[in-house]
């Protein structure tokens, strides 16, 4: 028994000396974390398990220790027998377990435990090297279907020592089924081609490695030699395409492109005029300056403004109209004016000022207190989502509770003056400032808590008039923290690719890993070093080919739904797509609390009522938790196009483009061309126009509802539905 | 390494007492047995399922599961009321189905690990645990919900969808690989409010009929939109397809408007379930199941109660509770409740102990779940929490025996494996053992 505790401690070669004892933070806390005792199902939940209660993962030793060693009056451990402690009985399972038998009597933990145990519990001394990092071997893997590997787990020291801990830690799959792993780090690969990333932990930290399964068969270099490559981005989608043997769709034709660059960048359809022009355009260069074109439409804040209000903007029954109105104004500015994207987020987030005059100061309205704007803040400009810790060590991230607080801190002196919240109208004006003073406690501890980032320094100058979230703003938008720029680079490729490189795009961590890791490290280093300019950024990705792939797949890429081999096909957002609606028939909706001739892409809040809206997904604040906005299709959207009252109001309305149209002298085949440039952007098939011009010649028919049913062919339709 | 989830081994003290019973009262211990193996309901109708889902995670206390005995801090405001069975107690304001307790069967020992709403949700839902961890607030999906599959497994007649929600979807209540034909039909609009209609599932005023049908045919002619028929790519182009297809079924079907209508309904009958939202959409949920549309989800927030339980409830659970008896009446009364498994749960139950805010926190250690119908012997309390209500400690069941609980009266094997569009075999749920003391 002594020698399988000797060779856990013994290391790796060339370790330092092994550890003359076994302590508790270094040798037995691992062993109760891999055995689960001290997991949120166990003994680690708030309340504990049968009376016996550690912290969750282990993340506080002290309490733990006392837990073991003290309480029940010693009961856990018995030092003159060892084999007598409850300790031992129970992960043993000698005396009823609930968790059942969770340590081998005749393995190396138990072994290690017994022996901590006669010597009497000591701890680890605080002065002994501290756990620095965890690797694993390989990092990166392809398998052949069924194929096998064991994986190899390494803590390193802050001395320099390392520690094999392949048996103490734990291990899970991102895509189990693809490629299982089992407890022992043993992974698998299933009976199919695709990828999965198997995460180690061991004592709260991670290591990945990235494990492929190519689809069977060979793909010829020449293939991915001649793809066109017009920027890194472009390089790293091939160098990912290779590992897992994918092929990329062909490049999209000019109509397709044309209208997902619309719909991309400013969120509407081409006229039938610039759809016209643009086809016939025989330059090289149209489509960088197509996108050039776009990038500088008016309409490009409003569309990008409108995803930010999905994040930012409350409720005005809770913050109150004006308030609201106010950072809706100031949001859709900061787009028009192409503010850098790190200024953004540093007037956001050390926003001062009356919720009358200074838009992100509705932000503070709205989030009041300081535990409340730190996981807003950590989750939107970090991707990094803190709620867990707000009451517990987070289970699957390394943040703890007290990280949680110390966080939050740099938000305890924002000061409040005016009125506060007073729903259902919630009226008044509030101002921001810096307080003089301010400061947060534990929860458990009760300690008080000074700011401090989630890592590295954020420096608060010595000075009563500096505000913390000063230096938190420096410390978030500084060119080292590579969550910054990674989050907002993953946020704009979602949106225009359809699945961001981390997904969710705002949930970055090592549980959750992207599916191009150089990728997103690429484009947040270019973002970052192009000034995070967002327009650079959308410019960037615009221009690969990537981008301008088309969404019909290959053999070789049917399955791919993360690697971008080819475009995923998205429904239109719910205001883009009634904006649509109204532009095709040109009959413009109206909107409550809206001047004449609003577009849903201006309206300022979501409480403004629209049936149409809220068919097609957009945020629910009525909702609690409110909710997300939904991209799916649905039978309801389907009925909706066919017969709601608002839309067929369209259709006949004698002011739209169906009147104009039937009242004009264009012929049949003009009608058609046009209603299919402003639909599908494109010209219709010799096909289609014999079908749609067939119809003009029904007798009976007259010709305004030739018009109509043809518009309405065309809208029920998918490929006006979708973005392709 | 890792234990068994919980002990199906080993037979409890009650599964003796009952099997005991079930020996005296019936054929003996060869039906008694039989009770125990997994046999496909008898019936001739197939039976549909109206969960009522209470978001938020009701407490198990407040509830089904009072704790008269335990300190003032556990125990909390309310006190336990007798019920129409002697010996069963159900909290305070749980009246009307306190009254009607011998059509009930009420589980006290659903427990998970899952203490978030999201996760929460996922795992009752569908019966399956999150993939990878997910957080307090989110809406995901890995796995198809339990009123998907139904979908997926059974039909509804007349161009009436097979699973409906109503306002709104739950957080994990979506198809998943299953694809969006198998998305539920939400009903948002209130069927308490006057005028109430489905909206959209007739065409616009004034179109005729003959109009109706040119315009779906042009449609199809000009629609030329590439489909990629694979599976595996997941265009969804082709679920918009499922849906206009579902469209006009539906449109065309008179039994599914006239499964709409509630104002069809007697006034009184109306009245019995309360002229509330809730208690309109119950009774819409009947319409439905008596149409023969096999799952209905009426989604139920509010009952994350962090802050002022005793108010909450106070408020809420007489009209609440007083629909959901309404219903069972009724279905009961029309001969319904044989083919009509009626549910009523949330995510999770709450803590023991009554935070500094006069709530109670996430707990998933215990939970209580109803049921009602289907064949499920009424009068009944499954498995126990301990004396103060901490945790489930008898009879302790998984979420995948309560997802197999439903398939099995829906149906549907739990055993049943079904393919992603990329190919790979999945179990509908991982255990497919049901509660059989719900299994009659």
């Amino acid at each position: 028994m002594i020698l399988g505790l000797v060779a856990i401690l013994a290391g790796t070669a060339g370790a330092a000396e092994p550890s003359p004892t076994v302590t508790f933070e270094r040798d037995v806390q691992p062993i109760l974390t891999r055995a689960g005792c001290n997991a949120g199902a166990c003994h680690g939940k708030a309340s504990g398990q049968n009376g016996f209660r550690l912290s969750l993962q282990g993340f506080d030793p002290t309490f733990d220790h006392i837990a073991i060693a003290r309480e029940e009056g010693g009961r856990r451990v018995h030092r003159p027998a060892p084999e007598q402690s409850l300790l031992l009985q129970k992960g043993a399972a000698t005396v009823p377990h609930g968790g059942g038998q969770r340590l081998d009597p005749d393995g190396p933990f138990y072994e290690t435990i017994r022996r901590w145990i006669a010597d009497g519990l000591p701890r680890t001394p605080a002065d002994a090297p501290k756990l620095a990092r965890v690797s694993v071997e390989p990092t990166e893997r392809a398998l052949k279907p069924d194929e096998a590997f064991e994986l190899r787990v390494t803590a390193h020291f802050s001395d320099g020592s390392s520690e094999d801990v392949t048996e103490l830690s734990t291990y899970g799959s991102s895509e189990s089924t693809t490629v299982a792993v089992d407890e022992e780090g043993r992974v698998r690969a299933g009976k199919l081609a695709g990828e999965a990333t198997i995460s180690a932990r061991y004592e709260g930290l991670f290591a990945n490695c990235d494990v492929f399964i190519p689809l069977e068969g060979d793909v010829d270099e020449a293939e991915y030699a001649a793809f066109p490559r017009a920027n890194f981005i472009d390089d790293l989608a091939v160098a990912k395409w290779k590992k897992l043997g994918l092929t990329p769709s062909a490049v999209a034709g000019d109509a397709t492109f044309l209208r997902r660059a619309h719909l991309d960048v400013i969120g509407r359809l081409p006229t039938p005029e610039e759809a016209r022009a643009f086809l016939d355009d025989t330059s090289p260069d149209k489509r960088a300056r197509l996108v050039d074109r776009l990038l500088e439409r008016p309409e490009y804040a409003d569309h990008w403004a409108t995803k930010w209000m999905d994040l930012l903007r409350p409720n005005p029954y809770r913050v109150g109209i004006k308030a609201v109105f106010n950072l809706d104004g100031w949001i859709r500015q900061a787009f028009r004016d192409n503010l850098p994207y790190d200024e953004f987020v540093r007037r956001i987030v050390t926003a001062q000022g009356s919720t009358f005059e200074q838009g992100p100061a509705t932000i503070f309205r709205d989030h009041r207190d300081p535990i409340e704007i730190a996981p807003v803040v950590g989750q939107l400009f970090l991707g990094i989502r803190l709620d867990c810790a707000k009451c517990h060590h987070h289970p699957f991230e390394s943040w703890s509770q007290e990280q949680f607080y110390e966080f939050s801190a740099f938000f305890t002196r924002v000061g409040r003056k005016g009125t506060g919240l007073s729903p259902p109208i919630s009226g008044s004006e509030e101002v921001v400032f810096t307080a003089k003073s301010g400061s947060l406690k534990h929860p458990q501890t009760e300690a008080e808590l000074a700011a401090k980032p989630l890592f590295g320094e954020a420096p608060i100058p010595d000075d009563p008039d500096a505000d913390p979230r000063e230096a938190l703003a420096r410390w978030m938008t500084a060119p080292e923290n590579r969550y910054f720029a990674e989050v907002m680079a993953n946020r704009v490729w979602g949106d225009l690719m359809g699945v961001g490189i981390v997904d969710p795009v705002d949930d970055i961590r090592a549980t959750n890993p992207p599916s191009n890791a150089p990728l997103l490290e690429a484009l947040a280093a270019d973002f970052r070093d192009h000034g995070y300019d967002v327009k650079h950024l959308l410019r960037a990705i615009m221009a690969s080919s990537v981008y301008a792939l088309e969404s019909e797949p290959n053999e070789r890429n049917v399955a791919d739904a993360r690697n971008f081999s080819r475009h995923y096909r998205q429904r239109l957002r719910a205001e883009t797509l009634l904006d649509a609606v109204s532009d095709v028939t040109g009959v413009p909706d109206s909107f409550d609390a809206s001047p004449p001739g609003s577009r849903a892409v201006s309206t300022w809040t979501n409480r403004i009522p629209s049936l149409f809206l809220d068919t097609f997904g957009r945020p629910d604040a009525n909702q609690d938790p409110p909710c997300e906005r939904t991209t799916d299709t649905a039978v309801v959207q389907a009925l909706h196009l066919m017969n709601a009252p608002g839309v067929n109001q369209k259709l006949t309305s004698d002011e739209g483009r169906v009147a104009a149209l039937a009242k004009g002298d264009a012929t049949p085949r003009a009608i058609v061309e046009e209603l299919f440039l402003a639909t599908y952007s494109r010209l219709p098939s010799d096909e289609e126009r014999e079908v749609a011009e067939a119809l003009f010649q029904v007798p009976d028919k007259p010709r305004r509802a030739a018009v109509e049913d043809v518009v309405w062919a065309l809208l029920n339709s998918p490929e006006f539905v979708f973005k392709d | 390494m890792t234990p068994p989830r919980n002990c199906q081994t080993t037979a409890s003290r009650r599964d003796f007492l009952k099997l005991g019973l079930g020996a005296l009262m019936g054929g003996g211990l060869v039906d008694a047995l039989r009770a125990r193996s997994v046999a496909a309901p008898a019936g001739a109708r197939p039976a549909s399922c109206i969960l009522v889902w209470m978001d938020g995670g009701p407490s198990h206390y407040e509830t089904f599961d009072p704790k008269p005995d335990a300190p003032a801090e556990v125990r909390g405001e309310f006190r336990a009321i007798e019920t129409a069975i002697p010996g069963i107690r159900f909290s305070e304001h749980m009246e009307r189905l306190a009254a009607i307790a011998d059509k009930l069967a009420i589980v006290r020992s659903i427990r998970h690990d899952q203490g978030n709403h999201g996760a929460g949700n996922h795992y009752m839902i569908t019966g399956a645990p999150p993939r990878i961890p997910v957080g307090c607030g989110a809406f995901v999906s890995f796995h198809p919900s339990m009123g998907s599959v139904a979908a997926h497994e059974r039909s509804a007649p007349d161009g009436l969808p097979s699973y409906f929600s109503m306002p709104s979807m739950t957080r994990s209540g979506g198809p998943n690989f299953l694809g969006a034909r198998y998305a539920p039909f939400v009903v948002s609009d209130d069927p308490n409010a006057n005028g109430f209609r489905v909206r959209d599932v007739a065409p616009p005023g004034g179109l005729e009929i003959d109009r109706v049908d040119d315009r779906r045919g042009l449609r199809e002619r000009l629609d030329n939109f590439k489909r990629f028929a694979d599976k595996a790519a997941g265009d969804p182009a082709l679920a918009l397809d499922e849906y206009y297809h579902q469209g006009y079924e539906l449109m065309a079907s008179p039994q599914a408007q006239r499964a709409f209508d509630v104002s069809q309904e007697d006034p009184s009958v109306r009245d019995m379930y309360g002229r509330n939202s809730f208690g309109q959409r119950c009774l819409l949920a009947r319409r439905l199941v008596e149409a023969g549309v096999p799952f209905v989800t009426l989604n139920e927030g509010g009952w994350d109660h962090h802050v002022g339980i005793f108010d909450g409830f106070k408020k809420r659970m007489p009209r609440f509770e007083g629909a959901i008896a309404a219903l069972i009446q009724d279905l009961d009364r029309r001969g319904l409740l044989d083919s009509t498994l009626v549910v009523v749960l949330g995510e999770f139950g709450r803590t023991p102990k009554i935070n500094k805010d006069a709530g109670r926190d996430h707990w998933s250690n215990a939970m209580s779940v109803l049921m009602a119908g289907a064949g499920t012997p009424g009068g009944q309390v499954v498995g126990a929490t301990d004396a103060y209500g901490f945790a489930a400690s008898e009879r302790v069941l998984s979420p995948e025996n309560f997802v197999s609980t439903i398939y099995h009266k829906l149906g549907i094997d739990p055993a049943k494996i079904l393919h992603t569009p990329s190919g790979r075999p999945t179990f509908i749920v991982s255990d497919p053992t049901p509660i059989r003391e719900l299994m009659g």
